[in-house]
């Protein structure tokens, strides 16, 4: 059978049947290997879709053809979904409750793999619902109104689409992908040549709004992020890893297929703007105002998991961030920053994963020292925190660095400073995490806590050991991603990535680190023996401490900052939306109060009036 | 501190031995702890006529990186604690230096019940300052005393403590009853 | 290859050395400006060697003892990427502005890494104040750069030093004077002198981060300063002052570098934290734009 529908397939069948067979092992154990197909064959078509080659599948439904393919763009995009879906099954693996939370998770792999591999519009808009659905009754089943809000986003961001697509038909008259690009290009060239062309300003203006507003809200850019921080915390936590690693990266492919379609068209629509296109800029500041609010709103969050949702909605803002540079630079450090972003985020959700399922508890002031009694997770929540903090021979500095390169070389220097603040605050929120967490003084509940169980950890090495990878040896991404623009953007081998204005060689960084640090270990080891001493024997001017003291700051850490920003953090997007949803109730009570008021007479008025309308105008 | 758990040696790094005496008399760090009277007495060697920095002398307020405690006046027992408790703090080799007649025989508190009368018999004193507080010049001379005492090796005040200890111990108890580090941390837990 | 490991530990031990007399400098010239005399040049050496020669060494555990050992580790790696000079270029072809810019800032990292193990509240207030202090300056320190980076077009260090070789320093350009102001503000914070030195703050909460370290760990840190103050004082004549083209010309930059921020630390007092970061924002990050788009056009 053709590769594509085994892939497609595979999850949705697994999920039904661990859902059917409820029995603890066998459904844990029919999940994972219906998430390890997808990644199976993606490892088995990389060599033939390195070299150029196309995997197409055409399904005709009831008048209309589902078409898919699978090429290098759409390869990168689906190798994302499968790794970090299989890393997700190996981690509910352990923290599954019952098989209805398998069911929705294999049912929103299969929808977004759907959704990177489809071709024309009616196989992208229904896996999209699929996906959506399925990511719904995830968090339904953990909370309401997050729920709630999610739901109703995505579904104002949805028929958004489809008005647009349904606009895209009528004018075009097709679905397909490739049939809309050729005509949005003759068109492109007749507004060019100032001859009037199917597509008038103010329509295209209104698609781009559309498509923005769409794709938007599943990226989580700035003013639509409000449904990610409920929804990311409040669902079965290594469900979440795939969640923000992977769904989001849907909305970003939606902004790759808005490009590759529309962008010469709004080119000359919209002009230009101090030296760089209209369109693109506003996709930039857009993705530039998402990381600064989004890193500061997490350093000043109190409970784990919303700190991380906030994070997350902070790196995908780097990287709407490199697709609005335009360049061809800046759209291969953006892929390569959806890459590593999933792969450490996943990492960091399993890591949280496992911290709950163990201790059961959510927020900061609850935890402490737990480094020496979950060693192996402590591990790998340092490999993660080394990757988003940015620091070199991991695979988040890489990435980093090609969008510093990309943005400065498009000359959009704000959106380079603000790319600057997003580290620094990175950097502050991920060392609350390690001290609030894994260092200072152990609550006394927290004494029998033991390691995470093994498939956690599977997971966990898994997304570490490919950190690590994409860290020293960056090229082996450049070399495939330069295969997409059919020339090398990026030169350099393996190890060294070299962007015509910057070099960087990975290789050397990390060699030179490892003897820095035996030169100082050497150092190190000549001096005096030491001796262990406990956590409380420390200096609190001379008096003495017992273990009853607390000696960590876990609550209110950024205290300072809080201050600092006080004016700015009374406006909140949240809110907002919470007053405009308060009218639109209110507008609906008095509807309902004056209309529909139970009152026989009114009623009896409301059917002589449609009569006498019906009569006047005569049927 | 349970001294039975360390196991220190004093082997003499015989290499690099003469290179880290002369570091050790040419930088000796206080910690900054100002007790009694005396506290008023130490800013006027810091600032600029008698400045002790010359001779690399340095405040420093962690008491793990310095080495000479100055205790520069009475001892009550409330400050004898912190005093024990920051001195065991300190890494060896470690130097006392005790200003005014106070510590040495009581000076004019001798008949009080509030305050220590020989603090050579809690804590051990290597260089002692007579005066009622002594001016600056004679804190320089005992400084200088105590950078030749550590020339010539005689400065073994942390030796004694760690081959006495027993001695040591037991007369910091008989003064403040057993475990007296849990009841008085017990004490100041309401505060917090 | 054997040439350049060899070049590498010259420049280590001399970066080390001339480290430590930096530091000396820092008291002696703050003792001057205070009417007294001062301890030698070379004190600082002798106080790490009398930490290195304590009897006994205490230990919080594991990442108590590596942290001082990443960030010196990371400091070393900072210098190895730098093109001192026209004969010492060591490493500089493989990294360029932005890694050094980063490398300059992972010690950080290492420090705060062993001070959070260490369980005491004093070094939590001072692992706070630390990242809220460089989250204040990323912004002017970023905008600093990249007007520097668009002015050049290239971000590879060797070519600004020889771009600077032949059209003269990079202060005679009015963007990039401005630019220079801007990261002279921000180089205060980095070396953590006054105002910006709110994270150790010494008879505030005792040392900060350092509180509990002390024998052969504090070592370790007092030689991670002397190696990051070397590599700051270099990254600023290379970016401004137009590199050197011996040690000697590098050593008298570095130093002027040296007097304008002790002069500036001794006369100001230190900013508490909302301060700083409402001032870093204000008027540094104003004129880091103005230099931005100055640059730009």
């Amino acid at each position: 059978m053709n590769e594509i529908a085994i892939m497609l397939l595979a999850p949705i069948i697994a999920g039904v049947l661990a859902w059917l067979l409820d029995i603890k092992r066998v459904r844990e154990i029919v999940g994972v290997i219906g998430a390890a197909v997808p990644l199976i064959y993606i490892v088995q078509t990389y060599q033939s879709v390195f070299n150029g080659g196309t995997i197409n599948l055409d399904v005709p439904v009831g008048g209309f053809t589902l078409s898919f393919a699978l090429y290098n763009l759409t390869w990168f995009f689906a190798a994302i979904a499968a790794l970090l879906g299989f890393t997700m099954a190996l981690g509910m693996a352990s923290t599954s409750k019952d098989g209805y939370e398998w069911l929705f998770a294999l049912m929103s792999m299969t929808g977004v793999l759907g959704v990177f591999m489809a071709r024309e519009f009616v196989s992208f808009f229904l896996f999209w619902e699929l996906m959506t659905f399925a990511s719904f009754m995830m968090v339904l089943k953990y909370n309401r109104s997050a729920s709630l809000k999610y739901f109703i986003l995505s579904v104002i961001g949805a028929y958004a689409m489809l008005i647009a697509i349904g606009i895209l038909y009528a004018k075009t008259g097709s679905f397909e992908f490739s049939t809309i690009q050729q005509f949005m290009y003759q068109d492109a060239t007749k507004t060019a040549l100032g001859v009037k062309g199917a597509f008038g300003k103010s329509e295209t203006i209104l698609l781009y709004l559309l498509f923005l507003t769409a794709f938007g809200v599943k990226a989580g850019a700035f003013p639509l992020h409000v449904w990610a921080p409920d929804a990311y915390s409040e669902t079965n936590q290594s469900y979440t890893s795939f969640f923000s690693g992977v769904l989001s990266k849907a909305g970003v492919y939606g902004f790759v297929l808005l490009y590759s379609m529309m962008g010469i068209k709004l080119f000359y629509t919209l002009g230009t703007f101090g030296g760089h296109s209209l369109f693109a800029y506003t996709i930039a500041w857009i993705g530039a105002l998402t990381v600064v609010i989004a890193s500061f709103l997490a350093v000043l969050q109190e409970d784990i998991r919303k700190l991380f949702a906030y994070s997350s909605v902070g790196q995908v803002g780097y990287v709407l961030l490199g697709i609005g540079v335009g360049t061809q630079l800046g759209f291969e450090g953006a892929l390569f920053h959806a890459l590593s972003h999933a792969i450490f985020k996943g990492l960091f959700w399993l890591v949280v994963a496992a911290l709950i399922l163990q201790t059961g508890k959510t927020e900061f002031k609850d935890f402490g020292g737990l480094a020496k009694k979950m060693p192996i997770t402590f591990a790998f929540g340092l490999i993660a925190v080394l990757s988003l903090a940015g620091i070199p021979p991991l695979a988040g500095f890489a990435s980093k660095w090609i969008l510093y390169e990309a943005a400065i070389s498009a000359k959009m220097p704000l959106v380079a400073g603000a790319i600057f603040l997003g580290s620094g605050l990175a950097f502050a929120y991920v060392v609350r995490f390690l001290y609030a967490v894994w260092f200072g003084q152990m609550p006394s509940d927290l004494r029998n806590v033991k390691e995470a169980p093994l498939p956690l950890l599977l997971g966990m090495a898994l997304l570490g050991m490919l950190n690590l990878v994409f860290g020293i040896a960056p090229g082996l991404v450049t070399k495939f991603l330069n295969t997409i623009f059919g020339h090398e953007v990026i030169t350099g081998d393996i190890y060294t990535i070299n962007t015509g204005v910057g070099n960087y060689n990975a290789l050397m960084v990390a060699i030179c680190l490892v003897a820095g640090i035996v030169i100082a270990g050497v150092l190190f080891l000549y001096g005096a023996k030491t001796r262990k001493v406990e956590v409380n024997d420390t200096y609190q001017s001379g008096n003495p401490v017992t273990q009853d003291f607390n000696l960590s700051i876990r609550v209110h850490f950024y205290k300072p900052l809080e201050e600092a920003l006080s004016f700015w953090l009374r406006i909140s997007f949240d809110k907002l939306y919470t007053i405009i949803a308060k009218w639109v109730e209110d507008f609906a009570e008095v509807l309902k109060n004056a209309v529909y008021n139970g009152n026989v007479q009114s009623y009896a008025w409301y059917l002589g009036i449609i009569l006498l309308i019906l009569a006047l105008w005569g049927w | 501190m349970e001294n039975n758990e360390i196991k220190y040696e004093l082997k003499e790094f015989k290499l690099f031995e003469p290179l880290f005496k002369w570091a050790r008399k040419k930088s000796l760090w206080i910690v900054a702890f100002c007790t009694g009277c005396g506290g008023i007495e130490m800013p006027p060697l810091a600032t600029a006529r008698y400045d002790f920095e010359r001779f690399g002398i340095m405040p420093n307020p962690a008491p793990r990186m310095a080495d000479l405690f100055l205790i520069t006046g009475y001892v009550t027992p409330k400050t004898l604690k912190r005093i024990i408790i920051t001195y065991e703090m300190m890494q060896d080799p470690k130097y006392v230096l005790i200003h005014g007649s106070c510590p040495i025989n009581g000076g004019v508190y001798w008949d009080s019940y509030n305050v220590v009368k020989q603090l050579d018999k809690y804590i051990p004193v290597d260089v002692a300052i007579a005066g009622c507080m002594p001016r600056p010049e004679s804190v320089m001379e005992g400084i200088l005393t105590i950078i030749r005492k550590i020339e010539e090796g005689t400065a073994d005040g942390w030796k004694r403590y760690k081959e006495n200890y027993e001695y040591y111990r037991k007369n910091q108890d008989e003064l403040f009853g057993e475990g007296w580090r849990e009841k008085d941390a017990k004490r100041w837990l309401a505060w917090l | 290859m054997m040439n350049m490991i060899i070049q590498a530990v010259l420049i280590l031990i001399y970066a080390t050395f001339m480290g430590f007399i930096f530091m000396g400098i820092e008291r002696k010239t703050m003792a001057r400006i205070q009417r007294r005399i001062g301890p030698p040049l070379y004190q600082p050496l002798l106080d790490t060697l009398k930490l290195l020669g304590k009897r006994e060494s205490i230990t919080h555990g594991f990442i108590y003892d590596f942290g001082p050992i990443f960030a010196l580790g990371a400091s070393i790696l900072a210098l190895m990427f730098l093109p001192l000079t026209q004969n010492f270029q060591l490493f500089s072809s493989s990294g360029d502005l932005i890694v050094v810019a980063y490398l300059l800032e992972v010690p950080m990292l290492g420090i705060m890494l062993g001070a959070m193990s260490s369980g005491n509240p004093y070094s939590g207030v001072g692992v706070q104040r630390g990242l809220l202090t460089m989250v204040a300056m990323q912004l002017p320190y970023g905008l600093a750069l990249i007007a520097l980076v668009e002015h050049y077009g290239t971000f590879s260090l060797q070519e600004i030093v020889k771009a600077q070789q032949i059209a003269g320093w990079s202060i005679l350009v009015p963007a990039l004077l401005l630019a220079m102001i801007v990261f002279d503000i921000v180089f205060q914070a980095l070396l953590g002198l006054e105002p910006f030195d709110i994270t150790t703050a010494p008879a505030e909460i005792s040392m900060g981060p350092m509180v509990e370290y002390g024998g052969k760990q504090a070592a370790l840190l007092f030689t991670q300063h002397a190696v990051q103050l070397f590599a700051e004082t270099a990254f600023f004549v290379i970016l401004f002052l137009g590199g050197a083209n011996n040690l000697l010309e590098l050593l008298i930059k570095q130093i002027a570098v040296l007097f304008i921020a002790i002069f500036i630390a001794s006369i100001y007092p230190r900013f508490t934290i909302d301060q700083a970061a409402k001032f870093l924002w204000k008027w540094p990050t104003i004129m880091g734009i103005i230099a931005a788009l100055l640059a730009v056009l």
